[in-house]
């Protein structure tokens, strides 16, 4: 492994990221509209009386922390992967003495940073304007961090195995928007996991999508307590395991593959 | 004499370009009060053509060549000055006078990616009015020319490089343009595709009497193809005739190839005239590079006086010659 | 008008063979319109088992709502979205440099561009939007007459065009400024359609009429289904439509001209 290779990547990285910030900030407004629509929605419904416990401002609270985790989580490099591999860009890559994974990461880092200079800001004049109820303790707070950091690690090693598909098939990204639209459903963006129908909660409960976006996100606004905390960390961190070890196994067949037959 | 196809007159071209910092906050400024540099493309160029014939733009890197190409197609109004091409105002673009017209351009692809060559060329058949039977005819013939029956039916993106550009010079010819702008069409291929392209042009000039208008820096495909060439830097027109007449213009040298006995060779330096330099020297083989005037003095006395076991007499390589002039740029 | 409609034609079979080139993407392609369509409907239930009603609209008039965001966006994947995409997006003509091409070709630019590129897989989303119309119009039942009837089919068409005008106009800025993604930006803003715009706070919801008439474009012809749109609204949107293609028609025009007098 070279780190020092690979932090020097995410440096320069940034750098020229930084020199494109209206695109990139562009990109960051696109996402937030989605959640910013249903944090409308909600807290217009709520507007009288509480939803199902939920008040007006527990809606824009849980919407506004959604935004930033939605931001902080989404693995924009997943769209990328396959497109060096469809056009052959890999081959370059691959010269390298540094595993492909820390072009990749650079990439994440570097737009992370870009892109909260952009959401942070604009959730904090959201917060401004629509008064949001939050409560949370240390505690909570402290278990957010690594709820946020599994999310995140789960949602780009799961986006990434993903796209690796494009060693097999052309145009495997369309995967990558059912993917999305999948989080946009399950992961608690609709509504909150909680006030979802019977049936889809449970799906959501069992399926990985949640443990992406919603969980970290009532972790820190305090509607998971006790033995609810534990069970998701420990589905949280059984879905990265899985995930990692599908990427890896992926990544060895796919460059096999790639070897075997050429670009 | 003919009426010109052709004809240019004082054209010029200057872009503004505007002067911008990155960021969303300087965009948003600039939109407000910007400030612009001028930068003159191509100056006052004159110079016409006679239907038929093959006219090769030569010029260095920004000289101006592809700014001028696309102001004669349609693309680009100019600043100042006229253009009139098959009696049509270029930047004008009527329906008919882009029906008349084609483009290749060897770094862009007009053809659709993922389906057959065929399809692309109906689509194009279509646009541009057509009609079933003159589209097949043309099909068949430049098909047949360029030998590349069996690609029709594969998608494009499984072709090599060669092969697109055969499928873009005929997505280009299929209307049958009676002025075609080729630009740097040979770009990257390999050299027998090359000279296959070269003379799949030169065929087609033939047969269909088009006008070709042909910007290229590999000099093979200018020496080849175009008896006349028109020299184009920093803007402006440098020259405006035969090659032959540029090269004697612009290099007015004769290169002089040496071979000597061996044993006697290293003993020559104090027998070599002293207007001549020597270019190369290996063991018993010299270039030397003199005059064009003196060379027939220079000859013979190089025959007196070294043990000459051959010589040859011979103007220099273009290509070096044109380095000179893009170099130099003096004409 | 003939050989427009021809070339149309072409265009609808040339990008089918492109669509049939990859046939995995059409199945995902079909799951994921779908579950785009499950997401949307699927937001509603949620939203109105907990209420009955949020400022006057409830489920069968938001159903009308999102059905009619359903069929503007399936129209604009069929046939507008990809178009212009291929001029402006990513890969587009002016990115990649081929705009040369299609500048030199001769048919009207606009048409071109608004034409030339077919996802004919938006279908299958046409048909979910139409279905879920006709399920809002079924649950609204009685309330719904003829007259109703007329007048909404008369602003979703108006509703289309100044939908395709804003697009063609956003398209048009990236003459100005390559590098912005317009049109990224206005289907972002389109998202906000799938609601009602009485849904949102005030200053937003007066932007969501009047600057970017997103509002127009789904919730008007919605509320034509249920109660009696004002003929003042009624003749102004559609002057809105006509004076939104107009200047959209313009404003691409002038970026063309632009690109002819200054580009390198």
């Amino acid at each position: 492994m070279n780190h020092r290779g690979g932090w020097a990547l995410v440096r320069s990285t940034w750098l020229s990221w930084m020199q494109h910030r209206s695109f990139f900030f562009v990109l960051a407004f696109g996402w937030m509209i989605p959640p910013l629509v249903y944090l409308l929605v909600w807290s217009t419904a709520a507007g009288s009386q509480a939803i199902n416990g939920f008040t007006r401002g527990e809606f824009v609270a849980y919407y506004l922390v959604l935004i930033l985790v939605n931001q902080l989580t989404y693995a924009q490099t997943n769209w990328t992967v396959g497109d060096v591999i469809r056009e052959g860009k890999i081959s370059q890559m691959l010269l390298y003495p540094m595993s492909p994974l820390y072009n990749t990461l650079s990439s994440e880092f570097a737009g992370k940073v870009v892109y909260m200079t952009f959401a942070v800001p604009v959730t904090a004049v959201l917060a401004v304007l629509l008064h949001p109820e939050l409560h949370t303790t240390p505690g909570h707070v402290l278990a957010f961090i690594p709820a946020l950091i599994f999310a995140w690690a789960l949602r780009f090693f799961w986006g990434y195995w993903l796209a690796l598909l494009a060693f097999w098939a052309t145009r495997a990204d369309a995967l990558l928007a059912v993917q999305d639209t999948l989080v946009f459903l399950l992961a608690g963006q609709v509504a909150p996991t909680l006030l979802l129908p019977g049936a889809l909660r449970g799906l959501a409960n069992v399926l990985p999508f949640r443990y992406m976006v919603g969980f970290p996100v009532e972790v820190l606004t305090g509607q998971l307590n006790g033995s609810a905390l534990w069970v998701g960390f420990a589905a949280q961190v059984g879905w990265l395991m899985i995930a990692v070890l599908l990427y890896k196994w992926m990544w060895r067949t796919g460059l096999r593959r790639y070897s075997a037959i050429g670009g | 004499m003919a009426q010109p196809i052709i004809t240019v007159r004082q054209l010029s071209k200057t872009y503004r370009v505007p002067e911008r910092d990155a960021g969303l906050l300087a965009s948003i400024k600039s939109l407000a009060r910007r400030t612009y540099n001028d930068v003159q493309a191509v100056r006052d160029i004159n110079f016409s053509l006679e239907a038929g014939e093959i006219v090769g733009f030569i010029g260095p890197n920004g000289a101006g060549k592809t700014t001028t190409l696309k102001m004669l197609c349609g693309l680009l109004h100019p600043t100042s000055g006229e253009a009139e091409v098959a009696g049509y105002i270029p930047w004008q673009r009527s329906g008919v006078y882009l029906r008349r017209i084609s483009m290749v351009m060897g770094n862009k692809s007009q053809m659709m990616w993922d389906i057959p060559p065929l399809d692309t060329f109906r689509v194009l058949g279509e646009i541009y009015h057509v009609p079933a039977a003159e589209f097949k005819q043309t099909l068949d013939e430049l098909v047949e020319l360029l030998d590349m029956g069996e690609l029709l039916t594969r998608p494009v993106r499984n072709l090599s490089l060669g092969e697109r550009m055969k499928c873009e010079m005929v997505a280009a010819l299929i209307h049958r343009p009676s002025v075609l702008f080729l630009d740097e069409p040979t770009l990257g291929l390999d050299v027998s595709t090359q000279r296959r392209l070269r003379r799949f042009v030169a065929d087609y000039n033939r047969r269909r009497g088009a006008t070709v208008i042909l910007t290229s820096h590999y000099m093979a495909d200018v020496v080849e193809l175009c008896p006349r060439v028109i020299l184009i830097h920093q803007g402006s027109l440098l020259y405006d005739g035969a090659l032959s007449g540029l090269v004697e213009r612009l290099a007015p040298f004769k290169l002089i190839r040496l071979t000597l006995n061996q044993e006697q060779a290293p003993t020559i330096d104090g027998h070599l005239p002293p207007n001549v330099e020597v270019l190369e020297r290996e063991n018993g083989r010299l270039v030397l590079r003199a005059g064009r005037a003196e060379t027939p003095a220079i000859t013979s006395r190089l025959l007196d006086t070294l043990p000459v076991v051959d010589l040859v007499v011979e103007d220099p390589p273009i290509e070096a010659v044109i380095d000179q002039i893009y170099q130099e740029a003096k004409v | 008008m003939r050989y427009h409609l021809k070339l149309i034609g072409l265009f609808i079979r040339a990008s089918a063979q492109q669509e049939l080139a990859y046939r995995a993407n059409f199945l995902i392609s079909l799951l994921h319109s779908l579950l785009n369509f499950g997401t949307g409907l699927l937001g509603l239930l949620v939203l109105f088992e907990q209420v009955e009603a949020i400022r006057g609209w409830d489920f069968a008039s938001t159903l009308a709502v999102l059905g009619v965001y359903l069929t503007v966006g399936a129209v604009r994947d069929l046939f507008i979205g990809p178009s212009l995409d291929a001029l402006t997006g990513i890969n587009g003509d002016i990115w990649a440099g081929r705009l040369d091409f299609t500048l030199m070709r001769p048919v009207d630019i606009q048409f071109w561009s608004s034409f030339r590129q077919w996802r004919l897989l938006a279908v299958f989303d046409l048909a979910l939007g139409a279905g879920v119309l006709a399920k809002a119009i079924f649950e609204l039942g009685a309330a719904v007459t003829a007259s109703h009837l007329i007048t909404f089919l008369i602003l979703l068409g108006s509703g289309m065009i100044t939908f395709y005008a804003v697009q063609l106009a956003f398209t048009g800025l990236m003459f100005w400024n390559p590098g912005m993604l317009f049109s990224w930006v206005f289907n972002g803003i389109f998202q906000m359609a799938r609601y009602p715009v009485r849904l949102y706070p005030g200053g937003l919801r007066l932007a969501l009429t009047w600057i970017v008439p997103v509002g127009v474009i789904t919730t008007l012809p919605a509320q034509a289904l249920t109660g009696d749109v004002p003929a003042l609204t009624l003749v102004g949107s559609l002057f809105l439509a006509a004076a939104l293609f107009t200047g959209a028609s313009l404003l691409f025009r002038t970026g063309l001209r632009r690109y002819a007098s200054a580009s390198s």
